[in-house]
């Protein structure tokens, strides 16, 4: 009913100097969730805000459901008031003149809705934002949290084609965060409205989204279902992005050494993994950069490990330790689910092969499948 | 930078309480003297218009009356009835046209984007420092063409549009700190630009609209270029008539006085009445519209 096609889309804030978007192309399919993800500044706003027509791109085509809803080169363009869309803007925006209730109707009273048909939509959603106590208070009365969650119910009460959520959640606490999570995922598969979301909170990311975009710069590094970027990620840039505690990274130099080939990287070498030979072998003796993440790393025996290592510190997650090994020349930073916090001296660290990510040194890139 | 920091060190220091309050006293006793020379004249128009005619000939001005009678207000309201009803018309007629239509050249500066809008600030800018000693003469041809010659429609016009540019630069001041993602949000929930005006914007900015309608109302009152010149008979304002009665010798001194108090009065009235929201208005740049 309502995909959204994105073309070419180039936007520059300073007359064609430098983009703010350097040619986005996308398919967001119709009732998919679309999160996107990125470091500050990479242009996720400005993607949402041309979505939503409130910036006219430099070039580029973007449909809604089919429909041309912005084109440069065929010179059309629909209002936004036309596009039927919701959104959450990152700065709230809330009408300051009007109460909580005033700003969540504003929308359907435009649209003439019957008022106790308003009022009804509006207490629903105000109930399941837990809200409903504050509809009588102006925006300046609000605190920072129960302002967004206004602004996520300005949305939610209606019943767009396609949600623009831009971080609708990142000034609630952390129980409130994961509730309105849980519901809004909810509501939206029920729904079934198309929704681009943008958050910073991983966690958010990878429960919510059915398809993420992970942006750098204007660009599109790498994008598709949540554990296909965690688990295959393109770029060193998404491996560090994705994943908390951050991807271990090592500077290594492929060796051959009895017929096989091992990652040495000064202060420990491990067996490449059997099935990357072949991507390998071509680059023997050359520089890449290795990827373990904390969780794919495990403490074993202090004979059986490739990595060895003295205990820095640990910090209890509760349901496991995060451990700072220093293994020499670096401290590195294993998840270990179980086990205790009473770690100390050294020990030796096992990575599983087949989790291990390769990267170019030059271009980046991954290596092997 | 270091000024700055030196002047706050010195403010610092401590005094001695002996120069403290010598100083102290200082400061007061010139603020006293420069209170009482801008307030004696306003006491003495009071005390005045307050006496009979022999009393004015008989006493100093700045006696009290023995006792006040209103005469002077009498006489001086029979004569300015009607030039006082056509100020009000104006005023209102003229302070309306232009906040309305300054507000609205406002909004739509500060919250599109379009073709020349550098070029119509410019020219908003310019039109306000406009002498209108140098357009006088086609400006009357023009009224005079129009047909509106001395009439209170005439007027409304000339200060509708030459009081917009400063209307539409004060309201793009405050339309400024209206976030723009306000608007933006107003427009994704459905509304056109008349809209967001009449529901977003203009609700939001109370203060300022309050702010330049008494700016607007106090200029337009006082106002009296426009009123001696397009205002000769029929719709002399009340500024004119008071202007020309003083100038007679026929009109006893009180009354004269009588007269400049009834003129004031709405003035005064007005600021009472909205004074606080002209406080704040004058603040809002430093905080913020929501
Ligand atoms: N109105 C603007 N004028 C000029 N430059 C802008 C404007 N808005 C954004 N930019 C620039 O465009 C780039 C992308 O900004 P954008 O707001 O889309 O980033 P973002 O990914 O949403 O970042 P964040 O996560 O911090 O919200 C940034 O470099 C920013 O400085
Ligand atoms: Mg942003």
């Amino acid at each position: 009913m309502a995909s959204i096609t994105i073309r070419d889309v180039r936007v520059s804030y300073n007359k064609r100097g430098s983009y703010a978007l350097k040619g986005l192309d996308l398919d967001i399919k119709d009732g998919e969730f679309c999160v996107f993800l990125g470091p500050s500044g990479c242009g996720k706003s400005t993607a949402m805000h041309c979505i939503a027509g409130l910036i006219h791109p430099d070039t580029g085509e973007i449909r809604i459901g089919g429909s041309v809803t912005t084109s440069v080169e065929r010179r059309e363009f629909v209002p936004p008031q036309e596009r039927n869309i919701a959104m959450v803007f990152q700065e709230y925006a809330l009408y300051p003149n009007m109460t909580a209730r005033g700003n969540m109707s504003f929308a359907l009273e435009t649209k003439k809705t019957p008022r106790d048909e308003v009022a009804r939509q509006v207490d629903k959603t105000a109930r399941m934002l837990g809200i409903e106590s504050l509809l009588d208070r102006k925006p300046a009365e609000l605190s920072g949290g129960q302002r967004q969650r206004v602004a996520l119910g300005r949305a939610l009460v209606r019943n767009p084609s396609v949600f623009l959520l831009d971080e609708p959640l990142g000034n609630l606490d952390a129980k409130l965060r994961e509730q309105v999570r849980y519901e809004l995922k909810k509501i939206q598969t029920q729904m079934g409205v198309t929704t681009v979301y943008v958050t910073h909170d991983q966690t958010e990311a990878m429960t919510m989204a059915d398809h993420i975009v992970l942006m750098k710069d204007g660009e599109i590094v790498q994008q598709g279902a949540p554990t296909e970027l965690y688990d295959r990620p393109s770029h060193l840039f998404v491996a560090g992005f994705l994943g908390t505690p951050r991807i271990n990274m090592f500077d290594c130099v492929i060796q051959a050494r009895d017929g096989s080939l091992r990652f040495n990287a000064g202060d420990f070498s491990i067996p490449a993994p059997e099935n990357m030979e072949d991507a390998l072998r071509p680059l023997l003796g050359r520089e890449v950069i290795l990827g373990a993440r904390p969780s794919d790393l495990s403490i074993v025996e202090n004979g059986e490990g490739d990595i060895r290592g003295v205990v820095d510190g640990v910090e209890p997650l509760g349901d496991a330790y995060l451990v700072y090994i220093n293994i020499g020349s670096r401290v590195i930073i294993v998840k270990s689910a179980g086990g205790s916090g009473a770690l100390s001296g050294s020990l030796a660290l096992k990575a599983s092969p087949d989790r291990l990510h390769v990267f170019d040194k030059d271009t980046e890139k991954r290596i092997g499948a | 930078m270091e000024t700055a920091l030196d002047a706050r060190q010195k403010t610092v220091m401590p005094r001695t309480p002996s120069t403290q309050k010598a100083l102290h006293a200082a400061y007061y006793a010139l603020l006293i003297v420069y209170a009482l020379f801008c307030l004696l004249p306003l006491w003495g128009t009071l005390t005045t218009s307050l006496k009979t005619s022999q009393a004015v000939e008989t006493t100093s001005p700045l006696a009290m009356p023995g006792s006040p009678v209103f005469v002077g207000y009498r006489g001086a309201l029979e004569e300015l009835k009607t030039p006082l009803l056509n100020s009000l018309i104006i005023t209102a007629g003229g302070a309306l046209g232009s906040v309305f239509l300054g507000s609205v050249c406002a909004y739509a500066l500060t919250k599109f984007q379009f073709r020349f809008r550098g070029l119509f600030y410019l020219l908003l800018t310019v039109a306000i420092y406009l002498p209108y000693q140098a357009i006088l003469i086609p400006l009357f041809r023009t009224i005079n063409a129009l047909n509106l010659y001395d009439t209170k429609a005439g007027l409304i016009l000339l200060h509708t549009v030459f009081g917009m540019p400063m209307c539409a630069v004060m309201f793009a001041g405050f339309y400024a700190e209206v976030p723009d993602c306000v608007v933006k949000q107003a427009m994704i929930d459905g509304s056109g630009p008349w809209r967001i005006y009449r529901k977003v914007v203009v609700p939001s900015t109370k203060i300022a609209t309050m702010t330049v309608l008494v700016f607007q109302c106090t200029s337009i009152w006082n106002e009296m270029l426009f009123a001696l010149i397009f205002g000769a008979a029929d719709a002399m304002p009340a500024t004119i008539a008071l202007n020309n009665m003083a100038g007679t010798l026929a009109a006893e001194r009180n009354v004269q006085m009588a007269g400049s108090i009834w003129l004031a009065m709405p003035v005064l009235a007005l600021y009472i009445i909205l004074g606080k929201y002209l406080i704040r208005g004058y603040m809002a740049g430093s905080v913020t519209a929501s």
